[in-house]
């Protein structure tokens, strides 16, 4: 096969559920290797895109092209080389984990059973238990392991971590480098700056159902903007700085400072400068 | 295939809980007419000659007297009814139950197919409600034999495919709503059954809705009709028919271009 150069093509998308804004005219490029992350607020239409990239929801203008094929006309085509956790991670409640991870290989047509052993080792998968027995986090456990066992070309994640115990968010990306290691690609969105920071190599904003910047990570994240907490004359401060950090300290002679924490600006501040910017 | 022995599996419970009642009461009920039958011959007097409402339960054409008739008035409205709500329940959750249950997002991104979810779903609500029959068949023919009585083979053999279709079309109908909604609407389900079970009671008497027969599958699947005659009304099963197969396909058109819930 030839190997293309994007793992997901999204040209003017736009998807309307009725009088209901979910994503409009929006182009994206995710080339193969990336580690691609998709930042926005709740409700900003990142599930929509994921959801009319797997084909669950039907978008009414534009085209999409994962890994090279069409999205409305080879959808089997392209499950069969996607891994997919959605945000909710539900699974058939009376069902054991083991035969929910077990199902999901046998439709796909595949023994999987050593990477499913290998995954559910890694992220402490207790098999045995029913799925009605499981809190989110360890349901999205299972997620993970249904999602990477067949070994896919593209990842697609729909906010990954949220449930997720700090350890196990270490895991799972660590899961994913490696996999991003032997070739994979991986799309995931998330409302979490910092773990896009750390992870992905590029990554989109899209607010309101407007896709507002795609850019490398750091680029994105390099605002000369931080976010200021202080204790001023005895007077707690607390503001968003854009412009010469010396301009700022020199400010401050003569003050009695107590307390400075100087940090990077949250999701919600970058987004204010990038609509400045509009 | 994977999702047919899948589905097969996840209902197993619920069949053989619906088949065991079903089948249980009425294997009872036959179990008790030998009880019943000293006093049975006055009691099918009475019945026969209560005008509609003899009509509306088939009496007017059988008589409570013998354990044909016995069967084919009292069992067969409770088999058909039971029946009939154990499909209307499995046909108008089926597909809905993955929207409704969150797991649309795990079943409908395996390399699958929509066309063929629905496919196999489909086949495992006929497969159910053709083992809920052989269940519940197979209960009532060890009720006659400790009977030590006989019923005619061929009418049985009827009714009974007749009366298996009905669940079918009515299951079906279901399906094809199950295939509309993101939720499950089972009250609507049993809601159609028994409207169904109704409107065959009613058009048997009041003339001006004699026209209802065409609609409800009870009509062609009764019993006293089937026992008296013979023979199926052809017309009648044929409508059954499409009807099944144009629900079938309208669920199936339905469910490969709706947008699924989360």
């Amino acid at each position: 096969m030839k190997e293309q150069k994007y793992a997901i093509e999204i040209q003017n998308m736009t998807k309307r559920y009725g009088r209901h804004r979910g994503v409009s005219d929006l182009s994206l490029n995710v080339e193969q290797g990336d580690i691609f992350g998709f930042l926005g607020p709740n409700g900003a239409g990142k599930s929509t895109t994921i959801r009319s990239l797997l084909g669950l929801i039907k978008f009414q203008e534009g085209s999409a092209r994962i890994l090279g094929m069409d999205v409305k006309s080879r959808q089997k085509d392209i499950l069969r080389e996607i891994g997919y956790m959605p945000s909710e991670a539900m699974f058939y409640p009376s069902m054991k984990v083991k035969d929910v991870i077990r199902l999901a290989a046998d439709m796909r047509g595949m023994d999987c059973s050593k990477e499913a052993e290998m995954l559910c080792e890694h992220l402490a998968v207790d098999q045995n238990k029913k799925i009605e027995e499981l809190s989110l986090g360890n349901r999205k456990k299972v997620s993970i392991v249904c999602a990477m066992q067949h070994k896919p070309r593209l990842f697609i994640f729909d906010e990954p971590t949220s449930g997720l115990d700090p350890l196990m968010q270490a895991e799972f990306f660590r899961l994913i480098l490696e996999y991003n290691k032997q070739g994979a690609t991986c799309f995931l969105s998330s409302h979490v700056l910092s773990e896009i920071k750390k992870y992905c190599k590029h990554a989109a904003i899209i607010k309101e159902g407007k896709l507002l910047c795609v850019d490398t990570v750091e680029n994105l994240t390099r605002t000369n903007a931080k976010r200021i907490r202080m204790i001023k004359d005895g007077v707690e401060e607390d503001f968003v700085y854009k412009g010469n950090l010396n301009e700022l300290f020199a400010g401050f002679a003569g003050h009695d400072i107590e307390d400075i924490v100087i940090e990077e600006p949250e999701l919600d501040e970058i987004f204010m400068h990038y609509y400045e910017e509009d | 295939m994977v999702l047919y022995c899948h589905e097969m599996k996840l209902n197993f419970k619920n069949l053989l809980i619906w088949a065991l009642c079903v089948g249980g009461i009425c294997f009872g009920c036959i179990l008790l007419y030998s009880s019943l039958e000293e006093s049975m011959q006055g009691i099918a007097d009475t019945f026969s000659d209560m005008g509609a409402m003899s009509a509306a339960l088939g009496m007017d054409k059988m008589s409570l007297a013998t354990l044909t008739g016995y069967y084919a008035t009292e069992i067969a409205m409770m088999h058909g009814l039971g029946g009939a709500m154990f499909a209307a329940i499995l046909g108008s959750s089926l597909l809905s139950k993955e929207e409704a249950g969150h797991t649309s997002e795990f079943l409908n991104v395996l390399p699958i197919g929509r066309g063929s979810i629905v496919l196999w779903k489909y086949l495992a609500l006929i497969s159910n409600i053709i083992v809920f029959n052989l269940i519940c068949v197979g209960m009532y023919l060890v009720g006659f034999a400790c009977m030590g009585e006989t019923i005619e083979g061929k009418e049985m053999a009827l009714y009974h495919l007749a009366v298996t279709m009905m669940q079918i079309e009515i299951g079906t109908i279901c399906f094809m709503i199950s295939s509309f909604v993101k939720r499950n609407l089972i009250g609507a389900g049993l809601g159609i059954a028994i409207a169904l079970f109704a409107m065959d009671m009613m058009c048997r008497i009041i003339p001006a809705i004699e026209d209802m027969k065409y609609i409800t599958p009870f009509y062609y699947s009764n019993a006293s009709d089937i026992f008296t005659n013979g023979e199926i009304d052809g017309m009648m099963l044929m409508i059954g028919i499409v009807i099944t197969l144009a629900s079938a396909i309208v669920a199936w058109v339905w469910y490969r271009r709706k947008d699924l819930a989360s």
